[in-house]
């Protein structure tokens, strides 16, 4: 089904007024620069939608576990990470990238990601553990939980903040280190490309590779691998399949957190995101496959593709047509991959 | 052994239907209406993205009742706790609830009935937002022994193309507020050329409407027009639909809230530093947070207004801002979703005081025509109705300064009197709502071109803005 | 007197269920409140079609779908473009093509069925988690539809509906009371009409393939029609909820089918139990009961911090009861009354939580 994204780039385009068959940018053959920039934009915007999703697929390919409270986690650690930003550079309002150094970027991940595992490990060992094998009530559960926990976001962030803008769930914005706010020359096409993004890309990247290592080579992966594959067995082998679920579901969160400190400089945090990021989750790993990274990042490109794609090389005739109906695309060509593919592309049958 | 239990749940069933009905005999007692009160309801938000109006729209609607209806508020710190002691004459009105929308109409809907037929309110002022205040005005033809005073929604069709005769407005439409802007960003700026980004949803229209009107009318052109859905995750390929800055003159943008800060970020990774001169935005660059988000990056863009007039000072105004500040120190007194509120019931009181209290078609008829507001200077402060009951209103154009105290935050430079809804009869009962391609790139004349007037250091100048 | 050999539970619950309904039936005469006869109840009436619809689709089907809102949400717009008529005095939205009210009733129905085939259709081979996801697209693509094609319907959605109903049924903003009988009527029919479908040879084949799809398969049973074929009922159902609503309350827009939107109606399913088609409007009435009670903080003072829990509003209170009922009860408010009021339905409730610590993979609802 990769057929979808290739069909989409390789259309011929021709740039004219007004036909079905002009769009924003010339084709790829004409305008390679703007085709490269919208394939690095879709990148970079995969390897932000990977770590995210990662969490989630970590979590349901083990458990079974469908976490919709995954995006109110995400939406906590982003607040946190904003309060410890503004905590260390006291200033009450955005900040300019020049005025954040490293360490005011990395401190807010470094605090907001535990605090998102905690509370990841309490609702699981609390609410999770005991009902193993009911998925649809797990669900319930974790539905429960996300609108508590956004109802009490919305009610206690963002605090530091200018008197009228404080709780609501009002959106503020982390900044990315100041020197990675300069254009990188890639040499080809004479195209300039944000470092920022780069640095989102290297990010996830890191993660993907980490996540390898880290299933692929260490004890504890394996034992995640082998339940993955096959639960009961793994239990029945004697082997203490909670404290892998546990550490999973930490993991998991706390990848969660990442992904909001990454996305929350690149963009911003607002309440009304969870519900976002939730469905882009959910989207990603089904797509791609659950229980895989591979299918993970799979899915995570194939949204970023069509979704940056259609935004930028539907047709525009007229002024009223068609780019803004790119999300619309977006999740019809996923119901259509899930029509002919209900494991998701990389899925395996359970 | 049988007749227990027929009696049982026989019992049972009595049991059930009398507790019910008592139940509910009670709450509907409560509902007994009583002779020469007026029951008002506030319908504001609580959620989504306009939740803290709140407290401001509250305190805004009770500023005017403590003002001019003896009102005494329960709490100076939270004006929700509530106000008593409201009497026009010898009527009392009643403060029956506060309606908590969500920016959304079925919400919207759903706290209206509970308002106005559970509670039994004669006169709703509000709602918030725009879509709400549509599902509103449709709500209010169907009820038309009920009063509606819209509270802050910038939505035009309202009282253009829905107009019920028992809905008014007595502050300017989205379109309304950026009046002016588009003749500054040509006469000022030297824009000829210009792109335009907006929210793919009914505020966005509306307030990009008022600025192409205004651009188009001197003479400008649009050459590209992008919008973002909402809840767009990322701009960076919206951003790129937009012509680099070296082929435009400027950017148009009525992204709002919290896709504001998002796409100048993707903008500025795209494109390099964003250039103030080249950018004018609509409220959101100035108000509601983006003070502090957005304004640092764009120190000296022009910015659209919102109906208030931060810096500029009269007598009425700053009678107005003390009087606020009094009652209410928490909430900023110069801000529109307060100040509408506030002219909105202080129409109320007006038109109660003409009506003796009598609500429905009499109150209908008696609401002012014209009335007094403090961020008003022509016509001797006044803010008259059109023929749909839509105000006619100065608007204020600002810039984004820096201020003595290091932050950066809009301030009045530019004065547009008597901006009236149709922009000179560009926009029309008939002609379809402000929408992607509504309205078209015309050179439709304003009635105030060449006749903005610059507002230096906080007064009103006679120079008009070439 | 103990007809046909009721149980004690079914002699309660159905003296019960007589009496609320002869109480509901008299409501409107008796002048008791008539904003809970023509919100609340009338509520209840529509949004228990629609929750009912959600449980007959997870309870016979075993399909939990989170696309029933769109249905219900296609089926009023739909009557909102056909109905509707434009200019002046008209609604400002929509296609305006101002047809026969009753043709257009019909119209929205016979289009809403349609669709749901088709719907269900591509979501038939999927099950469990992945059929949740799809039906989860269908709400997103539907809201996204909704906001986004100005043509049909845009983001304040299409109002005045409710000017626009059938000459037999006349005009019901003068008086609200038909509507509260016709969305009684609705509703009973409905469950009538569910209770009298499971019994069909088609209902039993699909609780056959809700239990066991593989050896239903190898009998010959084609699987994937059965599923498009209840979920076309199932929109069916819906888009009869999605009419009432937009003659209750005239508007249809994008908010009404969003995801906070399709996450309530599952949980209105969820309290009322999604085992039982009764706890469609068990759960609707709580529900609307909550949100019409504790809709601010000033609404329930005796929760204490001015009745708000721990700084949250409404949806902090109604996610916290929503937990309680599943973590307590995972087959609702319903499940409860089963299980406490028959000796067999403790066992029942035993054996299946048994049952469900060794389940294998799969999405079913618990037991």
């Amino acid at each position: 089904m990769f057929v979808y994204v290739l069909f989409v780039a390789t259309v011929p385009k021709t740039f004219g007024v007004g036909n079905w068959r002009t769009t924003n940018f010339g084709s790829a053959v004409q305008d390679p620069s703007s085709f490269l920039k919208i394939v690095l934009d879709s990148l970079t915007f995969a390897a932000a939608l990977f770590i995210v999703a990662s969490g989630f697929a970590l979590i349901f390919g083990l458990m079974r576990i469908v976490n919709m409270a995954h995006g109110s986690f995400y939406l906590l650690a982003g607040y946190i990470a904003y309060e410890v930003q503004q905590g260390m550079t006291g200033q009450g309002f955005s900040l300019q990238s020049s005025e954040v150094n490293t360490w005011e970027w990395i401190v807010p991940l470094v605090v907001a990601a535990p605090c998102i595992a905690v509370v990841g490990f309490v609702v699981q060992q609390a609410f999770l553990r005991w009902n193993q094998g009911q998925e649809l009530r797990q669900a319930l559960i974790t539905i429960a939980v996300s609108v508590i926990v956004a109802d009490q976001i919305i009610a206690h962030f963002p605090r530091n903040t200018s008197e009228g803008q404080r709780f609501g769930g009002n959106a503020v914005d982390l900044t990315w280190p100041g020197w990675t706010d300069r254009f990188v020359d890639l040499h080809i096409g004479g195209v300039q490309y944000s470092l920022a993004r780069l640095v989102m890309l290297g990010i996830g990247v890191a993660v993907g590779v980490g996540l390898w290592l880290w299933l692929y080579r260490t004890k504890t992966g394996m034992v995640i691998r082998a339940g993955v594959d096959d639960r009961q067995m793994t239990a029945a082998l004697g082997i203490n399949i909670q404290r892998t679920f546990a550490i999973a579901f930490v993991v998991g969160s706390a990848l969660a957190a990442l992904g909001a400190v990454v996305w929350a400089s690149q963009s911003n945090i607002s309440s009304g995101q969870d519900g976002q990021w939730l469905l882009n989750s959910l989207v990603v790993v089904i797509v791609g496959g659950m229980g895989s990274i591979f299918g993970a990042a799979a899915g995570a490109i194939l949204f970023a593709f069509v979704s940056n794609f259609g935004a930028s090389y539907l047709p525009t005739t007229g002024t009223d047509c068609c780019t803004q109906y790119s999300s619309i695309l977006t999740f019809v060509l996923i119901a259509l991959v899930l029509a002919f593919r209900p494991r998701g592309l990389f899925g395996r049958s359970a | 052994m049988r007749r227990p239990k027929l009696r049982s749940w026989k019992t049972a069933a009595v049991m059930v239907v009398a507790s019910a009905a008592i139940a509910v005999w009670a709450s509907g007692s409560m509902a007994a209406s009583n002779a020469k009160v007026v029951k008002v309801a506030i319908m504001t938000d609580c959620k989504g993205a306009f939740a803290f109006g709140y407290d401001y729209d509250i305190g805004g609607a009770q500023g005017a009742f403590a003002q001019f209806a003896h009102g005494v508020t329960k709490s100076h710190a939270k004006p929700s706790a509530g106000m008593t002691g409201i009497r026009v004459g010898d009527t009392q009105i009643k403060i029956v609830g506060y309606g908590c929308g969500n920016d959304t109409v079925p919400l919207a809907i759903t706290e209206t009935k509970r308002l106005m037929e559970k509670l039994n309110a004669d006169v709703e002022i509000g709602p918030l937002s725009g879509d709400e205040a549509v599902a509103t005005a449709n709500y209010a033809k169907a009820h038309p022994t009920k009063t509606f005073i819209i509270g802050t929604a910038g939505s035009q069709d309202p009282t253009m193309q829905i107009a019920p005769k028992n809905m008014f407005r007595y502050y300017g439409d989205g379109a309304q507020w950026n009046a002016g802007i588009g003749e500054i960003a040509y006469k000022k700026l030297g824009w000829r050329k210009a792109a335009i980004i907006m929210d793919d949803y009914s505020f966005g229209w509306t307030s990009a409407a008022g600025m192409i009107a205004d651009f188009c009318a001197v003479g400008g052109d649009i050459v590209k027009r992008v919008f973002p859905p909402l809840n767009t995750t990322d701009y960076s390929s919206w951003v790129r639909q937009l012509p680099p800055p070296n082929q435009v003159d400027g950017y148009f943008s009525t992204v709002g809230g919290t896709g504001t800060s998002a796409m100048l970020k993707a903008f500025e990774q795209a494109y390099g530093k964003l250039d103030p001169k080249q950018w004018i935005g609509n409220l959101f660059f100035g108000f509601l947070g983006a003070d502090k988000v957005v304004a640092p990056k764009l120190v000296g863009a022009y910015v659209g207004g919102f109906g208030n007039m931060p810096g500029v000072h009269t007598p009425r105004a700053d009678a107005y801002r003390a009087f606020m500040s009094k009652l209410y120190p928490k909430l900023p007194n110069d801000d529109s979703f307060v100040y509408n509120y506030y002219v909105g019931a202080k129409a109320l009181i007006q038109g109660l005081q003409k009506s003796g209290g009598a609500v429905g078609a009499k109150l209908q008829a008696s609401l002012p025509r014209s009335l007094v507001s403090p961020f008003q200077i022509s016509n001797g402060g006044v803010v008259k109705l059109d023929s749909r009951r839509q105000a006619i209103q100065d608007q204020y154009q600002l810039q984004l300064v820096k201020k003595p105290d290091g932050s950066v935050g809009p301030t009045v430079i530019a004065f547009i009197p008597n901006v009236d809804q149709s922009f000179g009869g560009l926009f029309k009962p008939t002609s379809p709502p402000p929408g992607r391609t509504q309205p078209p790139c015309q050179k439709v004349k304003t009635p105030w071109q060449g006749k903005i007037k610059a507002v230096v250091n906080g007064k009103v100048t006679n120079q008009v803005i070439k | 007197m103990n007809p046909a050999g009721w149980t004690r539970r079914q002699q309660i619950e159905r003296g019960v269920s007589a009496a609320a309904l002869v109480l509901v039936l008299v409501w409107p005469a008796t002048g008791f409140s008539t904003y809970w006869a023509h919100a609340i109840l009338t509520e209840t009436f529509l949004f228990g079609i629609a929750a009912a619809s959600l449980i007959f689709l997870s309870a016979y089907g075993g399909m939990v779908s989170l696309g029933q809102t769109a249905l219900f949400g296609i089926a009023g717009v739909i009557l909102g473009n056909l109905a509707t008529k434009g200019g002046p005095g008209g609604t400002s939205k929509g296609l305006h093509l101002g047809w026969d009210p009753t043709v257009a009733l019909v119209l929205a129905i016979v289009l809403t069925t349609a669709i749901g085939v088709l719907l269900g259709a591509v979501a038939a081979r999927s099950a469990g988690i992945y059929f949740l996801m799809i039906t989860l697209t269908y709400s997103v693509i539907a809201t996204y539809t909704l906001g986004q094609v100005t043509k049909i319907s845009g983001f304040s959605g299409i109002g005045g509906i409710n000017r626009y109903t059938p000459g037999w049924i006349g005009n019901i903003l003068d008086h609200p009371n038909r509507l509260y009988y016709i969305g009684l009527g609705v509703a009973l029919g409905v469950y009538v009409l569910i209770r009298y479908v499971i019994r069909t040879p088609f209902g039993l084949a699909l609780q056959g393939v809700r239990d066991d799809p593989v050896r239903m398969s190898s009998l010959g049973y084609n699987v994937a029609l059965h599923r498009t074929l209840a979920f076309g009922f199932a929109a069916f159902v819906a888009s009869l909820a999605g009419i009432l609503y937009v003659w209750w309350s005239g508007q249809i827009a994008p908010g009404n089918v969003d995801l906070p939107q399709t996450i309530d109606l599952l949980v209105m399913a969820v309290i009322g139990g999604l085992v039982r088609i009764e706890g469609a409007w068990i759960g609707a009435f709580v529900f609307i009961l909550m949100q019409n009670y504790i809709t601010s903080s000033t609404h329930v003072p005796w929760l204490g911090f001015g009745g708000t829990l721990f700084g949250g509003s409404f949806n902090t209170i109604i996610g916290i009861i929503f937990l309680v009922i599943v973590l307590v009860s995972p087959d609702g408010l319903l499940g409860l009354w089963d299980r406490f009021l028959t000796p067999g339905g403790r066992i029942r409730w035993r054996r299946r939580r048994q049952a469900a610590a060794t389940e294998p993979a799969g999405l079913t609802p618990a037991g």
